[in-house]
C-alpha cells in the first residue's frame, strides 16, 4: 500500500509538473504575440514602455527561467495581475472559486443522491417499465448539452412559473435563500450528465455483481434481499462510481464555464472564457493552472481511494 | 426462477449466429437518425430552398406552414438554419475525428509495435494530454489561436486523440501477440506488410465504435465552442451559435431555442446509440458503462 501511494504521488508530481508546462508554453508559443496585443494599434510606444510591460507580464528572460518565476510565485500565491482590471489575479480567482466549489458539490450532490437508487432500481426490475424509463431518459442525458438543458430549465420556469433567478451572485453567507435560487438551476444544468452517468453504471455494475457468488450465499443464506442488496451488492457497485465521480470534478468545473455564462456567475471557468475574449493571458493563465490541477489532484485523490476500496489494484 | 436468469447470465455474452448478432433495436434506430441527419445534410438545401442567410421574413414568428421552425430576431428562416448547421455539424465531426483518428492511429501503431522507449515516450505525452479535462484543453488551443470553426476544429481533433491512441495501442499490443503475427514475421515479412496485412485489419472493430462514439462527442464539442463564440461565427448558422443568439429571445420566441437544442441532442443520440449498438456487434470485449463513462470524461 505504502509503495503504491509513493508510486502514484511521484507520477502526480510528474504530471502536475507537466500539465503547468503545457500551459505555460501554450500562452507563449501560440499565434499572437502578448506584447503586440497588450500595445494593440499602439504604435507610439517606447522601447522602455516595451519592456516595462513585458517586465510586467514576466516575459523576459530565457523560457525556463519565466517559467520557474512564474511556478514560484504561483506556488506563494502570487498569480500576477489582470491586464485589464491590474487587480491581483489571486483576487480574482479567490472570488470565484466559492462559486465552483459549491457548484460542482451541489451538481455532484444531486447525480450522486438521484443516480445511485435510479440505477438500483433500474438493475433490480431489469427490463421492466422503469428500466426501460431510466435507460432511455439516462440516454438522452447524456446527449443533451448543458447549456440546451439551462435554456430549457429557464423557458420553463419563466413561461409556466414565472420565475426568473436572480442574475447577480450573492454568496451563500450572506443570503442563503438568494443564493440557492440563484445555483439551483445552473446545478441541475450540470448534473444532468452526471446522473445519466452515474445512473447507467450503477445498473450495469449492480447486474454484474447481483450475479457472483457471495450475492447468491447470501440470499441462499436467509439474508433478506434488502439487506443483500444494499449490504453486499450496492457496496460493492459502487467502487466504480468512486471512480466516474472523481474523473466528472473536473468535467462539472469546466462544464460548470458554460452555465456561469448564462447565469452570470462569475467562476473560474467564466474568468477562463472572459480572459481568452479579452487577451488577459494572466487570467487565462491562472484559471487553467487552477482547473487542470484540481482535475489531476481529484484523479490522484480517487486513485487512492480506488485502491483503499479494491485492494486488489495495489497489487498490480 | 431466478435461477435460470442466473446461470444464462453467467454464460459469456456472445451470439454466435449472424443475423440475431444484427437485431440490435438501439443499433438500428441510431443508424436510422444517423442517415437522417446525414441525408439531411447532404439534400437538406435542395428540398428546402430558402437561403439560411436571407433577413427577409417577419422577425420571431412561431412555427407555421410557411416557416415549420419559425424565423429569428433578423428575419431568417429558422429550418433553413438548422438544414445548414448539420452540414456544418458533420463536417466537424468528420474532420475532427479525421484528426484523432490519424494521430490515434500514429500513435498507438508506433507505440505498440516498437515498445520500449518510443512507447513510454509517446505514452507520457499521451497521459499529459489526458491529464487536462478536454474542455479546458480545446478552450484554451481555440482561444488562443482565434475564434474560427476551422481551430475549434483543430482543437477538437488534437483534445480527443489520445483517447483513441490508448485504445489502438492496447488492441494493437493485443493483436501482436498472437501467432499469425509471428508466422507472418518467420515468413519474411517486414515492419510496414506486419502491420498493413495483419495488425490494422484486427484492430478496425473497436476503432470504428470508437470513431462512432467520439463523432457525438466532437458534434457536442463543437456546439460548445459555438455556444461560447469560440466555433463558427455568426452570421454562418451553426446550432451552438443559434441556441447562443436564442438566449436573448427566451422570452419573446422560446422555439428559437428549441429547434437547434434539439437538433444537437438528436444528432448525438444518434451517434451515441449507433456506437453502443456497433459496439454490442463488433466488439464485446469493450463492455459497456465504465469504458462509456471514462471515455467521456
Amino acid at each position: 500500500m505504502t509503495r503504491f501511494v509513493a508510486q502514484r504521488t511521484t507520477a502526480l508530481i510528474a504530471t502536475l509538473f507537466a500539465v503547468s508546462v503545457i500551459i505555460f508554453m501554450a500562452v507563449r508559443l501560440l499565434p499572437g504575440n502578448i506584447l503586440d496585443l497588450f500595445f494593440a494599434g499602439d504604435n507610439t510606444a517606447t522601447p522602455a514602455q516595451m519592456h516595462a510591460a513585458e517586465v510586467q507580464l514576466g516575459l523576459t528572460g530565457s523560457y525556463p527561467s519565466q517559467y520557474w518565476r512564474w511556478i514560484s510565485h504561483a506556488f506563494q500565491g502570487d498569480l500576477g495581475h489582470s491586464l485589464l482590471s491590474q487587480q491581483p489575479v489571486s483576487d480574482i480567482m479567490a472570488k470565484a472559486l466559492p462559486i465552483d466549489i459549491q457548484l460542482v458539490i451541489m451538481a455532484l450532490f444531486m447525480a450522486l443522491v438521484i443516480g445511485i437508487p435510479l440505477g438500483v432500481l433500474s438493475a433490480v426490475k431489469r427490463d421492466k417499465g422503469v428500466d426501460y424509463f431510466s435507460r432511455i431518459s439516462a440516454m438522452i442525458g447524456i446527449s443533451m448539452p448543458s447549456f440546451f438543458i439551462a435554456t430549457l430549465l429557464l423557458i420553463f420556469t419563466s413561461q409556466v412559473l414565472h420565475w426568473v433567478p436572480p442574475l447577480s451572485y450573492v454568496s451563500i453567507f450572506q443570503h442563503p435563500v438568494t443564493n440557492l435560487e440563484e445555483f439551483i438551476l445552473p446545478a441541475i444544468s450540470i448534473a444532468v450528465f452526471t446522473l445519466a452517468l452515474v445512473m447507467r453504471l450503477v445498473r450495469t455494475t449492480m447486474l454484474e455483481v447481483m450475479n457472483l457468488d457471495y450475492v447468491r450465499t447470501a440470499r441462499a443464506k436467509g439474508v433478506p434481499r434488502r439487506n443483500v442488496l444494499t449490504r453486499h451488492a450496492l457496496r460493492n457497485a459502487l467502487i466504480p462510481v468512486v471512480t466516474v465521480a472523481g474523473f466528472e470534478v473536473g468535467t462539472i468545473i469546466i462544464g460548470a464555464a458554460i452555465v456561469e455564462v448564462i447565469f452570470g456567475l462569475p467562476g473560474v471557468g467564466f474568468q477562463i472564457l472572459h480572459g481568452i475574449f479579452q487577451r488577459d493571458y494572466p487570467v487565462v493563465e491562472a484559471a487553467a493552472l487552477i482547473i487542470a490541477a484540481t482535475f489531476v489532484v481529484v484523479s490522484f485523490l480517487v486513485d487512492i481511494a480506488y485502491g483503499f476500496l479494491d485492494p486488489r489494484i495495489t497489487v498490480t | 426462477m431466478t435461477a435460470v436468469a442466473t446461470s444464462s447470465r453467467l454464460l459469456p455474452r456472445r451470439r454466435i449466429a449472424v443475423p440475431a448478432k444484427w437485431r440490435n433495436p438501439v443499433g438500428i434506430a441510431g443508424a436510422v437518425i444517423v442517415l437522417a441527419v446525414v441525408f439531411t445534410a447532404l439534400f437538406g438545401h435542395l428540398l428546402w430552398t430558402i437561403d439560411p442567410n436571407s433577413p427577409i421574413y417577419d422577425r420571431l414568428q412561431p412555427p407555421s406552414w410557411a416557416h415549420p421552425m419559425g424565423t429569428d430576431d433578423l428575419g431568417r428562416d429558422t429550418m433553413a438554419r438548422i438544414i445548414h448547421g448539420a452540414q456544418v455539424s458533420l463536417q466537424v465531426g468528420a474532420v475532427a475525428i479525421g484528426i484523432s483518428l490519424t494521430l490515434g492511429l500514429v500513435i498507438g501503431l508506433v507505440s505498440a509495435f516498437y515498445r520500449g522507449p518510443v512507447d513510454l515516450v509517446l505514452m507520457r505525452c499521451v497521459d499529459v494530454v489526458f491529464a487536462f479535462p478536454y474542455l479546458l484543453l480545446a478552450l484554451l488551443v481555440v482561444g488562443l489561436l482565434g475564434p474560427s470553426r476551422v481551430h475549434a476544429m483543430m482543437a477538437i481533433g488534437i483534445v480527443f486523440a489520445p483517447q483513441f491512441a490508448r485504445v489502438i495501442r492496447a488492441s494493437v499490443l493485443e493483436v501482436m501477440g498472437q501467432p499469425y503475427i509471428e508466422s507472418s514475421r518467420s515468413l519474411g515479412a517486414n515492419d510496414l506488410r506486419v502491420m498493413a496485412r495483419h495488425v490494422l485489419p484486427n484492430v478496425l472493430a473497436p476503432v470504428i465504435v470508437l470513431t462512432t462514439v467520439y463523432f457525438s462527442q466532437a458534434i457536442l464539442a463543437e456546439a460548445t465552442l459555438s455556444f461560447l463564440g469560440l466555433g463558427t461565427q455568426p452570421p454562418e448558422a451553426a446550432w451552438g451559435n443559434m441556441l447562443a443568439t436564442a438566449r436573448g429571445f427566451v422570452d419573446s420566441n422560446a422555439w428559437m431555442s428549441v429547434f437547434p437544442g434539439l437538433a444537437i441532442m438528436i444528432t448525438v443520440l444518434g451517434f451515441n446509440f449507433l456506437g453502443d449498438g456497433l459496439r454490442d456487434i463488433l466488439d464485446p470485449r469493450l463492455g459497456g458503462d465504465i469504458a462509456d463513462a471514462v471515455t467521456k470524461a
